[in-house]
């Protein structure tokens, strides 16, 4: 109604916006940023629109200037480097990730949440690009709710990480950069989607993204299995992160695990890499010197009985 | 492609390397053993450049003998390591240089203890209670910190190596398909039937 | 050829972005926000001006600093300020300080594909009067915290504020716990080190120093008054209160 009475209303403030837009030719802006939806107005209509430079092959133009790894010369250092891994079990899914970014070999920030938090029922894995994985599953999260006020019913895990796949494929070639799973718990159960910016969707039980990704694999296949118990299946999400952090300089700092279970996620905690090296959650330090302290690998022979006095 | 693990133990030092010879794309032999016993109690699994790997372990096998038959005894690891480390580096230095990667286990039989050496193409020497070479390493050794124990009887050993060659073989797109397997102790050096 | 057209075809770089050196920083406190940056703009060697500012004033809870490619920055500004007065007229308040984080996040990521190539630091007042910092990528992935440094020192500066806000790899006395809340003098000094320090080894770091403090609705200017030329710039009295004091950097 308010946007009939002001499409045909004379005076009144976006009226003069719609003049002084037609005077500037400014089409950047859309009637909606104006309003208090905080930037994401438009989105409910639709995918949003982005500026494009005035070149004969607009990606090749981003890949010279953004942070590409053949070319450390380039301006624009978007932030890479990561372990992070999701893993479904008959408790529900563990959720562990770094906490570390990287421009060149700067650490750029040590306290970055990989964990998105969807919705109540959802979470969502940073990789690759972290505007890219921050905006979109941000942006998924609000196609989530349309979706559940629409069909009073919460989406699934599947059609909402199909939903982000279809979206990223959309972009194919535009130099998107994400690597991510959508973990939730839904009628089906627990649930692990893995999706990235090429287009790959796969469900599955393990999965680990990212540049520790190979170190993480190494501690969590040979430590998992459906039937861990809650905490079992949290303290091989948390040492599994840890070994990306000890062995890959690109991830560190922190740990944050998640749990996903039938009501909900629940965030556990932040684990410094350190500590957990040095006293681990509960006083066993997972370090290998630590663990592994007084220990010898020499094997001298028996002492032969000694002399003693003999009457 | 090649891949080398190595890993002590409780007076004990086990050397695995894979056996697959490749060119290009083909596997031209599948049972290639790159493990050399260079003296009665000094094993060394080279991989890398082919054509170099052979011909720096030949050369070096000959002088580890050689330096036997003049001084009755043989070089104890940790020498071994130096003089191979150091050929490697002077290798580096000259017009062709070889471009191999070593996994050095021996048992010092005075010390009754176990070494192992990591070595690679560029002379870097690291003496270490594990080791991997290759596309592996990125899966083992995180597995290693976890599940290494310096006192592992050869059982435990075995089993935390079986660990390693399960996980190459479950997460490496071309993990090759058997292992040789050697053990170096106070007794020598053997195979195992792995 | 004659009419200035070209035989074969040409091939041009397009590269329309450069760096213009200086360095910014915000640190938040429990009750306060201290937003700062050099004022030293160059390209390569050459000093363009002694005095072209990088922190820029939004409303009277939030502050915006802004370091990369000059133009790109001013530009943004612009837009954010173009943005935050529409706002104001539809809604006659100011935004909260969370809402104009995202928004930045929203505008900037809108240029994903032709980004602006600058990083932002957001200082301010939460709408529950805590002290806040955000800090963004070129592209719009950000962060709350609760100190960062960007620019051209950044890896001068950082590690010092990670040492003196978050105490990393201090070994305190025995006894003694690390205040969770630096006061607003303990800052300003920092601050100040901070950039006088940059100043002396990095050449794009100088000549002036622009210093925003954000303080909260109701919060005395305890640790101001004693500062040497702070000058307020709030519009409403009723509010949140911004003030900015300036100090000369070396300017060699």
């Amino acid at each position: 109604m308010n946007s009939f009475v002001s499409r045909f209303a004379s005076t009144g403030h976006d009226v003069e916006l719609r003049k002084a837009r037609e005077a500037f030719g400014d089409e950047d802006e859309s009637l909606e940023m104006w309003g208090s939806q905080a930037g994401f107005g438009p989105l409910s209509k639709g995918v949003p629109s982005f500026s494009v430079p005035a070149v004969p092959d607009p990606s090749a133009f981003l890949r010279l200037h953004t942070d590409d790894h053949a070319d450390p010369s380039c301006r624009i250092k978007i932030k890479h480097g990561t372990t992070t891994l999701a893993f479904r079990f008959r408790g529900g899914v563990i959720v562990a990730v770094d906490s570390r970014a990287t421009a060149g070999s700067y650490i750029a920030s040590g306290t970055v949440k990989k964990v998105i938090e969807i919705n109540p029922y959802l979470l969502g894995t940073m990789a690759g690009g972290a505007a890219d994985c921050q905006y979109w599953e941000t942006y998924l999260g609000i196609q989530c709710r349309l979706h559940e006020l629409r069909n009073r019913e919460r989406i699934s895990v599947s059609a909402a990480s199909k939903y982000l796949s279809n979206l990223v494929y959309s972009y194919k070639g535009m130099g998107l950069s994400m690597g991510t799973m959508i973990c939730g718990w839904d009628k089906t159960g627990p649930a692990v989607f893995y999706v990235d910016s090429d287009g790959t969707r796969l469900k599955g039980d393990v999965f680990s993204v990212g540049s520790g990704s190979t170190f993480a694999y190494g501690v969590l296949d040979q430590g998992y299995h459906w039937d861990l118990t809650d905490e079992e299946a949290q303290e091989l999400g948390r040492r599994s992160i840890y070994a990306a952090g000890h062995r890959d300089a690109y991830s560190g700092n922190t740990i944050n695990l998640y749990h996903v279970k039938e009501d909900g996620w629940k965030f556990i905690g932040n684990y410094d890499v350190s500590e957990m090296h040095y006293e681990g959650p509960a006083g066993v330090g997972y370090g290998y010197e630590i663990r592994t302290a007084g220990k010898s690998s020499a094997n001298p022979p028996p002492e032969p009985e000694s002399q003693t006095a003999q009457t | 492609m090649d891949i080398s693990f190595a890993l002590t133990g409780k007076g004990y030092v086990i050397v695995a390397a894979d056996t697959t010879a490749a060119h290009s794309i083909i596997k031209v032999k599948l049972d290639e053993d790159k493990i050399k016993t260079l003296s009665p109690h000094l094993l060394m699994a080279y991989t890398g450049e082919p054509g170099d790997t052979v011909q720096f372990a030949e050369y070096i096998e000959r002088n580890i003998r050689l330096y036997q038959i003049r001084n009755i005894y043989a070089l104890r690891p940790p020498s071994a390591a130096s003089w191979i480390r150091r050929s490697l580096a002077d290798s580096l230095r000259s017009r062709k240089p070889y471009s191999v990667n070593l996994l050095l286990g021996g048992y010092d039989t005075s010390t009754h203890t176990p070494h192992l050496y990591w070595i690679d193409y560029l002379g870097t020497l690291a003496s270490v209670p594990f080791a991997a070479h290759g596309y592996g390493s990125y899966f083992a050794l995180s597995l290693l910190d976890r599940y290494h124990d310096p006192e592992a009887s050869l059982e435990e050993g075995l089993a935390t190596l079986r660990r390693c060659i399960d996980e190459v073989s479950k997460r490496l797109i071309v993990s090759p398909g058997k292992y040789k397997v050697k053990v170096v102790d106070k007794d020598g050096v053997r195979e195992l039937d792995f | 050829m004659p009419d200035g057209s070209y035989a074969h075809p040409q091939q041009r770089q397009f590269n329309p972005y450069t760096e213009n050196g200086g360095t910014i920083l915000a640190i938040a406190g429990a009750d306060f926000t201290v937003i700062a940056g050099d004022t030293r703009q160059s390209e390569g060697y050459s000093i363009q001006t002694r005095y072209a500012p990088k922190v820029f004033r939004l409303t009277d809870r939030a502050v915006l600093a802004v370091n990369g490619f000059a133009a790109d920055g001013n530009m943004f500004v612009k837009k954010v300020k173009q943005r935050l007065e529409w706002y104001r007229h539809a809604h006659a308040k100011d935004m909260p300080l969370r809402a104009i984080a995202r928004l930045i996040q929203t505008m900037l990521y809108a240029q994903r594909f032709f980004p602006y190539y600058v990083y932002n630091i957001l200082g301010g007042i939460e709408e529950d009067g805590s002290g806040a910092v955000y800090s963004f990528d070129p592209v719009g992935s950000y962060e709350r915290e609760a100190c960062r440094a960007a620019g051209a020192a950044q890896s001068l500066v950082q590690p010092f504020l990670d040492n003196q806000i978050y105490f990393k790899n201090q070994q305190l006395p025995p006894g003694q716990t690390r205040p969770l809340h630096l006061s607003l003098s303990d800052v300003l000094s920092i601050v100040i080190d901070s950039f006088t320090s940059a100043t002396e080894r990095h050449i794009e770091v100088g000549d002036g120093l622009e210093i925003y403090v954000v303080l909260a609705k109701g919060r005395g200017p305890q640790g101001l008054e004693a500062v040497r030329g702070a000058q307020e710039l709030t519009t409403n009295a009723e509010g949140d209160r911004v003030f900015i004091v300036r100090r000369e950097l070396k300017k060699d």
